[in-house]
């Protein structure tokens, strides 16, 4: 009897009593939203002694930066391109700036008419962001030293200023 | 001497910012004539580690907020949840409320882009 016993008892402990299902839960949640990326890095080209310029065609390589919005309307993008240098070795004569942003690509046919709309003020350009989507823009900077003064060695920063701002 | 400078704008690979809801609500806070406005930021920014955070009006002008702190340490990818406190004497000038990213003074770093997502309070 006692034999029995153990045996069903061994037989018992061996079956699982209880489902051991884990359940890993993954959440998410869809909600208007934007998101700013520097997609591109940029660089100042050299090509003449007084002028910094991220043209191509000057040696320098655009900026680009992408916008994601989730839901249309509901942003709108304000790039300011760059109207001193953050860090540069210690200039002593004026600095003229030009830069200009312009959109590079679009993930939706809809968004082409962003350059047309654009609003254009001292060294800011804002975009509505009317199609929900990526869009990529593309900045052009450049610096002149003084009257074809040349720069002088060392490194030179500047800031672009990316902002996504709710409507 | 013909002086060549390459000269580093931004440089740094793909790096983004979120800052959310877009259209937060205001809620009463455990504090009489306080309430509160919660927020999350992430960082998807390699470059960036500190984010503030301000509250502006229409104009651009700040409105006084509290929070745990003006300056945010975030580590890369990392997500924070952040309680911004209001009088309600200012909440009918409160309109924006926004993250910027900033970057430390002397960092031996080339990424220089600033971004700034504001979201507006509804």
């Amino acid at each position: 009897m006692f034999k029995q016993m153990l045996v069903a008892g061994a037989i018992l402990a061996a079956l699982p009593i209880g489902a051991n299902a884990l359940d890993a839960p993954i959440m998410g949640s869809v909600q208007s939203k934007c998101s700013i990326t520097t997609d591109t890095p940029g660089i100042y080209g050299n090509p003449t002694p007084s002028m910094l310029s991220t043209a191509a065609t000057d040696g320098g390589i655009e900026p680009v930066i992408r916008f994601d919005v989730i839901s249309a309307d509901y942003y709108k993008a304000v790039i300011a391109t760059p109207q001193d240098f953050s860090s540069s070795p210690t200039l002593t004569d004026t600095v003229v700036w030009n830069g200009t942003v312009a959109v590079a690509e679009v993930s939706d046919p809809l968004m082409s008419g962003y350059d047309a709309a654009k609003r254009v003020y001292n060294n800011v350009s804002e975009f509505d962001l009317t199609v929900a989507g990526t869009t990529w823009f593309s900045i052009t900077s450049d610096a002149s030293y003084g009257f074809d003064k040349s720069w002088p060695a060392g490194n030179y920063n500047a800031i672009v200023s990316a902002e996504c701002i709710a409507l | 001497m013909r002086i060549f400078l390459l000269l580093v704008f931004l440089c740094a690979p793909a790096m983004g910012h979120q800052f959310t809801p877009t259209y937060p609500e205001v809620f009463p806070s455990h504090l009489p004539g306080i309430s509160k406005v919660t927020m999350e930021l992430f960082n998807n920014r390699r470059d960036i580690s500190y984010y503030t955070i301000g509250v502006f009006d229409t104009n651009w002008q700040m409105v006084p907020f509290a929070t745990s702190g003006k300056v945010i340490k975030i580590a890369y990818l990392g997500r924070k949840t952040i309680d911004i406190y209001i009088r309600n004497t200012d909440l009918s000038k409160a309109v924006y409320i926004c993250s910027k990213s900033r970057t430390l003074v002397g960092q031996k770093q080339v990424a220089i882009v600033s971004s700034k997502i504001c979201s507006k309070l509804k």
